[in-house]
């Protein structure tokens, strides 16, 4: 469980405010129910002593305390009502004390005389025995004839305790029970809840700048999860929309470039071709025509990457070995490098077959390996593997070059960036090369990743999914089903289906 | 031989009329679609040299409708589109060729030079420059009575030189004739091949033969030919 998850703090709120609204209603039952009892508990013994009362107040002033006691014990027969009655006459004479009572649930022996100032009106108060019981006694004063006299009326308040012991036991059992339930249902609850966001969060997950099409499932609960489904759904009809502008601009940028670069070469080629120039002016010229080559290859990589942004993939696809690809453009390449001094090792290369179109597929290689071999010192050495697991298919480029510092690792593949400004410049790169092979990678469904260390070299790694041939089917057949239905019937080949299939499944 | 151009950027329509009048060709000038149509409709032309994105009438819709009038007029398309997809469609309209911006003017001229050609040349089998032989039939290379032994690529670049002597050949002429493009802006691989070629052929002589004209490429020539009149 998640210590920091919504749902877990949400339940654990729930948890302490059910346990303190439990807590604070109980100790109210507890508090209410004890106070009633004992005051119905008061109410009943205040009767019985309003009975001694009327005894002791119908009585002669001479009547004798075994009259008195006689008269009690008939008319409110404490014994078998399990009740203590004392009257004792001022000063400090007693004149009757209630027997043992038949639950001898107290030791009338045991009570404590009334000790302190006679009270002028009734009171209700609770004293211990000396057997350690505690009673409730009522004592009402009373001035006849014969005297003045103080009754005590009293029992035993063990009813009340039990039943107080048994409500705190009721309550200790529930309070957790009911504390579980709520945190285990609010925990639910809002896992229930915010399944909704779950779900959009793995459609977003899924979707990539190459696949913006696709939208967030929306509930319609009219509440804020509607809305916010809504409002990302906007949002991302936005950023679509914005990303198709800037392709376009981009795409539309390179290609107006053109006519004019081709004016501008051909008209420096052309007086430099003359021979009429000498000296300065010459190979002043020439430094232009330089330039101008280099913005050619400039928009002719923009142009390539505006194309793959807009997911073109052109040309034709078919089964390849990488492999033997690899190693004839190494072998292209071979002189290059040997020309630099440096050892292109093709030994650890397996055939490894993928399915890509070989041109551009191609053309990550030769941009790899230009690499490779720009950025390793003489006497370096690039080594080509290939290798094959469950999952993919994998090429890796090393060198023994320089390295890239890993806090540009994140950020080779971008657009223009370039580690050593100075030392890119001279070589004329433009900052593409390895934008456009990750391009090339992402349209063929595969990855390009960097492993580098300062001084010791980088490593590329080529990874193509190899898909089993019944995915590869079940979607040819689902697209063609699709495009049945909107009419299009010129789709053939697996081909197709593995560039539709790539935005879905493989990301 | 009468060469119209149909494209609609005046300065690219003029520098490309001057470099193939210095070829001794005929050009007109059309600046538009609809006035492309006048011009084949009034003149008898030998070459068609059309863009693609024209006012009026579009260089397909041209295109399309020159076929049907002059089924045998060869086409070259002259655009800053690059896709296959283009160039295939424009083929199966009836395009001769495909050249995309920006090019090097020397690869228009061979190229017109190509699709003038009523009957294919004879290729020859041996190509001759000053004291350097290089046989087709055998691979052999010569200077002198010194025989040169050169790699696969090497020939190749050698060959392609030598097929056109003291005209300068873009790298991007020959990175797309001896390589192919996906070496084109990343590599230095011309370069390279040329200074080994040298090495071998010009380094042990005293007459060099093969020459880099800075910001354009490689040629072959000795020190008295001039440049090849294309270029002037």
């Amino acid at each position: 469980m998640n210590h920091r998850s919504l749902a877990f703090r949400l339940a654990v709120w729930y948890a302490v405010l059910m346990s303190l609204t439990f807590a604070l209603v109980g100790a109210g039952i507890f508090y209410g129910l004890t106070q009633y009892v004992r005051s119905s508990l008061g109410d009943s013994l205040r009767r019985r002593s309003v009975q001694v009362e009327q005894i002791l107040a119908q009585s002669p002033s001479d009547v004798t305390d075994a009259a008195i006691a006689e008269s009690i014990n008939t008319r409110v027969a404490p014994e078998f009502n399990n009740r203590f009655v004392r009257v004792t006459r001022a000063p400090a004479s007693l004149v009757y004390r209630s027997g043992a009572p038949t639950d001898r649930s107290f030791e009338p022996l045991g009570v404590p005389p009334f000790g302190g100032v006679w009270p002028l009106k009734s009171v209700t108060r609770s004293t211990v025995t000396a057997q350690g019981l505690r009673l409730i006694l009522s004592t009402t004063p009373l001035v006849t004839a014969s005297g003045q006299y103080l009754i005590e009326l009293g029992t035993s308040l063990e009813p009340i305790e039990t039943l107080q012991q048994r409500l705190l036991a009721l309550l200790g059992l529930l309070l957790p029970a009911l504390v579980t339930c709520a945190s285990g249902g609010g925990y639910l609850l809002v896992n229930w809840a915010l399944r909704p966001v779950d779900r959009m969060s793995q459609t977003a997950a899924h979707m990539s700048l190459r696949n913006l099409e696709a939208r967030l499932p929306v509930s319609p609960t009219g509440d804020a999860l509607e809305r916010l489904s809504l409002a990302l759904n906007q949002l991302l009809a936005r950023l679509r929309d914005s990303l198709q502008t800037s392709r376009r601009f981009l795409a539309d940028a390179s290609h107006e470039l053109r006519t004019p670069l081709t004016i501008i070469k051909g008209e420096l080629q052309e007086i430099v071709g003359k021979q009429i120039l000498h000296g300065e002016v010459r190979d002043r010229l020439g430094s232009v025509l330089e330039e101008v080559a280099r913005l050619e290859n400039l928009v002719a990589g923009l142009l390539v990457l505006s194309r793959l942004d807009a997911g073109e993939v052109q040309g034709d696809w078919a089964d390849l070995d990488l492999a033997e690809l690899t190693l004839s453009t190494a072998e292209q390449m071979r002189l290059m490098a040997e020309d630099r001094g440096i050892q292109i090792d093709t030994q650890a290369l397996i055939p490894i077959v993928i399915r890509g179109d070989r041109a551009r597929l191609k053309q990550v290689i030769v941009n790899l390996l230009a690499n490779a071999i720009r950025f390793t010192p003489r006497g370096g050495m690039v080594t080509l593997r290939s290798s094959q697991s469950s999952l993919y298919s994998v090429l890796e480029v090393c060198d023994t070059g320089i390295g890239i510092p890993a806090a540009a690792l994140p950020h080779v593949f971008d657009r223009f960036f370039r580690v050593d400004e100075a030392r890119s410049r001279e070589d004329g790169g433009a900052g593409l090369g390895l934008s456009i092979a990750k391009s090339i990678c992402s349209a063929h469904g595969a990855q390009l990743q960097v492993d580098s260390e300062v001084g010791k070299g980088s490593c590329f790694c080529l990874m193509f999914p190899r898909l089993p041939k019944a995915v590869i089917q079940r979607a040819a057949q689902a697209l063609r089903s699709e495009h049945a239905n909107d009419g299009d019937t010129d789709l053939t080949g697996g081909e197709s289906v593995l560039v539709a299939l790539r935005p879905r499944s493989l990301f | 031989m009468r060469l119209l151009i149909v494209e609609d950027d005046p300065k690219l329509a003029e520098f490309v009329a001057r470099g193939l009048r210095a070829e001794l060709y005929a050009v007109d000038l059309a600046a538009d679609g609809r006035e492309g149509q006048n011009y084949i409709n009034s003149y008898e032309y030998d070459l068609l040299i059309l863009d693609l994105m024209l006012p009026f009438v579009s260089g397909s819709e041209l295109l399309r409708r020159v076929r049907q009038s002059h089924p045998s007029l060869p086409v070259l398309i002259l655009t800053a589109r690059d896709t296959i997809e283009e160039k295939v469609r424009h083929f199966e309209a009836g395009a001769d060729d495909y050249l995309t911006k920006p090019f090097d003017f020397a690869e228009l001229v061979v190229r017109v030079k190509a699709l003038l050609r009523r009957t294919p040349i004879e290729r020859t089998d041996v190509l001759l420059f000053s004291d350097l032989e290089l046989n087709r039939l055998t691979r052999e290379v010569r200077r002198g009575d010194q025989r040169i032994e050169l790699t696969g690529k090497e020939y190749a670049l050698l060959e392609y030189l030598l097929s056109s002597p003291c005209r300068v050949f873009s790298r991007a002429m020959i990175l797309e004739h001896v390589w192919d493009q996906s070496f084109e802006g990343v590599t230095n691989i011309v370069d390279v091949y040329v200074r080994h070629l040298r090495r071998k052929v010009d380094d042990c002589f005293p007459v060099k033969l093969i020459h880099t004209v800075r910001g354009v490429g490689y040629c072959v020539r000795d020190s008295e030919s001039a440049i090849a009149p294309d270029l002037q």
